[in-house]
């Protein structure tokens, strides 16, 4: 019997690709981009509220204080590190610097593992 | 050796599946496409394009252990069991590893490959000097087999608008040939938002181009020549 077929599939799971580390330090520009779109506005806030006086400060330090938070903030700096870094990294390729193929593996790399470990750094540091 | 391999047949299922292999190679047996040549005498329901084998006509490319590649070219040694076979990602399946390239092809076609010289012909060919000839290496040995654009991301989110890296490389072929004299009308076609500019330099094309072409550096340099145009 013949099936009806809608339409003709497609094969695109992502999650059974292969991506080499480029497309893994993009995917990351991209993620870390929608993060800080949507919490630079909160931060900006919190910023300027931190600023009105010694007891809002005191209450926003206490709100931050909490292991969880810590590790949101920590996310945070994690996207902002490597949204800057990887965005570095495609401006000096776009004007033809670094993009060979090893130089680029190389530099994708080097985004990656920079931004974790200052994002590392910085959640040691609020949970101490 | 175990396979597991994308199944689908438009006239009787459904949905894709996943079919599990067992398979014996044989002395001789050196690459994945000899492999799924002796599968084929076993199960001759598999379909999968082939022709010559040797990595020049470009049939099998294919979703290797999740990264395309062309399947004559892969060596059987040091495959990762079970080998999972897929088709090109994001391509329509016509029947399991045979996609449809119709649009592949008409981006192909939409940068026009081939030579363009309004001039009158000499008697004998178009000469090129050594250096203007050498400028074409790395652009002409592409096969067109694919593995660039269905590896992607840019062409999966917009195959139907963006040239995608095979395409690009082509046009970037007749771009630096010293023969063309349509390089202007070339790079105004190419002067657009989705056709050349969703290329986010992800690299994609360049880590799996069965013959070690680099796509990305033909971009590169299109991009280059529009910048060397405009100013």
């Amino acid at each position: 019997m013949r099936a009806r077929v809608e339409a003709a599939p497609k094969f695109l799971n992502l999650l059974q690709i292969r991506f080499p580390i480029g497309a893994i330090a993009s995917i990351g520009h991209r993620i870390s981009g929608v993060l800080l779109v949507l919490s630079l506005p909160l931060l900006a806030l919190a910023l300027d509220r931190s600023l009105h006086s010694e007891a809002e400060f005191a209450v926003l330090r206490d709100l931050v204080s909490a292991p969880w938070r810590a590790v949101l903030l920590a996310l945070l700096v994690w996207a902002a590190t490597h949204h800057l870094l990887a965005g570095i990294r495609h401006l000096l390729m776009d004007v033809g610097i670094g993009s060979g193929l090893s130089q680029a593996r190389t530099s994708a790399w080097a985004a990656i593992v920079a931004a974790a470990i200052v994002a590392l750094i910085a959640a040691a540091r609020w949970l101490a | 050796m175990r396979l597991s391999i994308y199944r689908f047949n438009p006239e009787t299922d459904l949905k894709p599946r996943m079919q599990d292999y067992e398979l014996a190679p044989e002395a001789g047996d050196k690459k994945l496409l000899d492999a799924l040549m002796r599968l084929k005498t076993i199960d001759d329901s598999l379909s999968f394009r082939r022709s010559c084998r040797e990595g020049v006509c470009g049939s099998d490319a294919m979703n290797i252990n999740g990264r395309n590649g062309l399947a004559c070219l892969t060596p059987l040694v040091g495959l990762k069991e079970p080998v999972v076979l897929r088709p090109l990602p994001g391509f329509p399946v016509i029947r399991d590893l045979i996609v449809d390239m119709t649009q592949f092809f008409a981006h192909y076609h939409s940068i026009k490959p081939y030579l363009i010289n309004d001039t009158v012909p000499p008697e004998r060919e178009r000469l090129q000097s050594p250096a203007e000839r050498e400028k074409l290496n790395g652009l002409y040995e592409c096969i067109l087999c694919a593995c660039c654009s269905s590896f992607c991301p840019s062409f999966w989110w917009n195959p139907d608008k963006f040239i995608g890296p095979a395409g690009l490389l082509q046009a970037y072929r007749f771009i630096s040939d010293s023969r063309d004299t349509a390089t202007a009308e070339r790079l105004a076609y190419l002067d657009d938002v989705y056709r050349l500019f969703r290329c986010r330099t992800i690299m994609n094309c360049t880590e799996v181009c069965p013959k070690g072409l680099s796509p990305s550096h033909a971009i590169e340099r299109i991009r280059q020549a529009l910048v060397r145009e405009s100013s």
